[in-house]
């Protein structure tokens, strides 16, 4: 048990005394004329700013809002139930911050930079602002780097580069979370710092994401930003822009970050109800005429830096829960068409035991191939994939009429059937490029075709295993050269076919 | 000059509003008419003297059930004698719009609008005990110095102080009072001392 030594405390406290020095204060103030739901409207306050900070008698802080001809729409950033009419309100001067640094990495914190783990007082002696504007076309250079998500079907067909903005969306239930926190996962040895936003989510999920982090070793390189259901919806609002600038700050050193926001339609839906009570105009439906821009100017932040800033990015990925896959929906179309891809997530295929549900027709990455290392762009893993896969759809609605098929086209179908086999994947076992190069491999150039579907997972596994095992020096290569040379395709092959004898004997 | 009670009232800001616009009116026919002063003494007395102290009759000016002819009527025999034409025809007129529940907005608004008008400015001086005149004759010459505006100087006294001044002009505090430097210093050490006992925690002794 840690026992303060009074004297020593006295001292510091006298020493404090001492070095004081008196100086009149000088604040700007106004008084609450009404507060309720989480906003207050202030009379006074004639030079403060939008965005500035106020503070509340009961040490609240608020955002103010809305600038008026006679008052002052403020958001509070905490307990409002004892603001009372007449109450005497402060401007700070200053704009909101959050403390930012390796002192946040590993911590769950509130919107406010607040620390909600139980785990002491972040010291840190930087901070950044929360509102901060998006780095401008010099500052900024093409995705070309690579996020490996470790999950198959999302390397390689709609992969993502550092300092993209991709979009998950689904349904509810349907895996979207899982696909972030894989993401996160699989970051344990890449050095990219993780940040996740929750918000006006469940305070027991955002517990078990929490959990899963911990027991996968995420938490050491990841911080958890929360601002749950119970939440004011001011800090609901706040959230997603403090994590930003968490990440950002190691954006701007010079590292890579990666930020997921979990969901944004939640704070879209905070943000129509801190705007209609600022009585705002509802637009359509009933959300402000500026979501757009709420949610443009945080995903602009996402960002690959020029080499004069450091060169360092920031990776989003906004998750978006769509109500019967209605996909045309306000908050939706708007993010959509922010972002650069989305990775849509389907109820029926996740019944189906597709997982992750994810409909590889209409998922996209605008930035392609750039964010892929050259052996997973190789035409006979990942290039023509997505085509293949949408080929084989297409033959499969045929094939359900029930018409005898050649042979050439059950021999099709039969590849793609092993495909989506093989595309499936559990849930926090993110994969290593080099595997998921070589599993893909293995799909492509047919060597699962003798395989039954039902086995596919299984030699997987176990390929994956025997190739770990017995051929490392394959692996490393491949991992070094970063590209499917002639010979060393020719080694794959023999090392498939090595593996599928022992396999296959193992059946009979 | 030096009155109790908090000259800080929470106010309506719609009827303020409101206010604004009739205030206009009245200082631009007083002006013309060149008795602001006396004008804007007796919308004062008016507020103090009778509705301060007449809430019923305050209520009767206020009340949308007794009809604005009425209502004149009753001004004029109320006031009719007693009060300058001018302010009285005002009256009538903001009774026939049916704004007299305005009256209050309409005196903080001229009172507002002719401290602007003559470029001076109102200045609320909070003390823990009453300040004699002579004094408050000194703060006004300095804050008239500082400012380089005339002063209107009102005082309040807020024995939640202690000691000490605070100045509001318009909506800046200049907080020079004992409890606010208590307050302060409070907070500054507070946090400075939990600084230097976090970086140095590992002096203080473990048992």
């Amino acid at each position: 048990m840690t026992k303060f030594n009074a004297a020593e405390i006295a001292s510091v406290i006298q020493a404090e005394i001492e070095k004081y020095t008196d100086a009149i204060r000088v604040e700007e103030v106004g008084t609450v004329l009404e507060v309720g739901d989480g906003i207050a409207r202030v009379y006074g306050l004639s030079n403060v700013m939008a965005g500035e900070m106020v503070q509340f008698p009961n040490g609240a802080i608020g955002l103010a809002f809305n600038l008026e001809e006679d008052s002052v729409g403020v958001t509070i950033l905490g307990d409002y139930l004892e603001i009372q009419e007449g109450d005497e309100v402060k401007a700070l001067g200053k704009l909101l911050s959050v403390p930012v640094g390796d002192a946040v990495i590993g911590r769950v914190v509130d919107p406010l930079g607040v620390p909600l783990d139980g785990k002491g007082p972040i010291t840190s002696t930087e901070s950044r602002p929360v509102e901060f504007t998006a780095p401008g076309v010099a500052g900024r250079q093409p995705v070309k780097e690579p996020l490996q998500t470790g999950i198959k079907a999302i390397d390689a067909m709609t992969p993502i580069g550092r300092g993209q903005r991709e979009l998950i969306i689904g349904d509810r239930k349907t895996g979207k979370t899982t696909i972030a926190i894989d993401t996160i996962i699989n970051q344990k040895t890449s050095g990219v710092k993780c940040f996740y936003v929750a918000i006006g989510q469940k305070d027991s999920s955002v517990r078990n994401t929490i959990k899963v982090l911990e027991d996968n070793g995420a938490m050491d390189y990841t911080t958890v930003v929360m601002s749950g259901a119970s939440s004011p919806a001011p800090l609901q609002y706040v959230a997603a822009y403090a994590g930003t600038a968490m990440a950002e700050y190691f954006t701007y050193k010079g590292e890579h970050a990666l930020i997921v926001y979990d969901d944004l339609s939640k704070q879209a839906v905070a943000y129509r109800q801190m705007s209609l009570l600022m009585r705002r105009p509802p637009g359509r439906e009933a959300f402000p005429g500026d979501v757009f821009y709420c949610h443009s100017r945080l995903l602009e932040r996402s960002a690959k830096l020029s080499n004069a800033l450091g060169g360092g990015s920031l990776t989003s990925l906004p998750i978006i829960e769509t109500l019967e896959g209605e996909v045309s929906a306000y908050i939706p179309t708007n993010v959509i068409s922010i972002t650069d891809g989305q990775i849509y997530l389907q109820p029926d295929l996740f019944f189906k035991g597709i997982r992750p549900a994810m409909n590889v027709g209409i998922s996209v990455s605008r930035v392609g191939g750039s964010a892929q290392i050259k052996a997973m762009k190789d035409k006979q893993v990942a290039g023509g994939l997505r085509l293949a896969l949408a080929a084989f759809r297409e033959l499969e609605a045929f094939a359900q009429l029930g018409t005898d098929l050649d042979a050439a086209t059950q021999s099709r179908l039969d590849r793609g059937y092993r495909m989506v086999e093989l595309l499936k994947q559990p849930q926090y076992q993110p994969l290593e490029v080099v595997d998921q190069i070589i599993i893909i491999y293995a799909g492509n150039t047919g060597s699962l075709d003798e395989i039954p579907v039902a086995r596919v997972r299984e030699f997987e596994t176990e390929f994956l295993q025997f190739v770990r095992d017995h051929k490392s020096a394959l692996r490393t290569e491949i991992l070094e050269k970063r590209e499917l040379t002639a010979e060393l395709k020719t080694a794959l092959t023999d090392t498939i076919n090595q593996f599928k004898a022992t396999f296959q004997k193992k059946a009979k | 000059m030096a009155q109790t009670g908090s000259k800080r009232a929470v106010i309506d800001t719609a009827r303020q509003r409101i206010g604004t616009v009739y205030a206009k009116a009245l200082l631009g026919a007083t002006e013309k008419a060149g008795q602001t002063d006396s004008v804007l003494a007796e919308l004062d007395s008016l507020v103090a003297d009778v509705l301060d102290k007449l809430p019923d009759f305050e209520e009767a000016l206020r009340t949308p059930r007794i009809k604005p002819e009425d209502k004149v009527l009753m001004l004029d025999s109320v006031f009719g004698p007693k009060m300058s034409p001018l302010l009285l025809n005002f009256l009538k007129v903001v009774a026939q719009h049916e704004r007299l529940d305005c009256v209050r907005g309409i005196e903080r608004a001229a009172r507002k609008l002719f401290n602007q008008l003559r470029k001076r400015v109102e200045v609320l001086v909070e003390s823990a005990a009453p300040l004699s005149n002579q004094l408050q004759y000194t703060i006004a010459a300095r804050l008239k110095a500082t400012l380089g505006r005339d002063v209107v100087l009102t005082a309040d006294v807020n024995p939640d102080l202690l000691g000490g001044l605070v100045v509001r002009v318009g909506d800046t505090v200049y907080d020079g009072s004992l409890a606010g430097k208590l307050k302060q210093m409070q907070a500054v050490t507070l946090e400075h001392t939990t600084a230097t006992i976090r970086e140095s925690i590992e002096r203080f002794s473990l048992t």
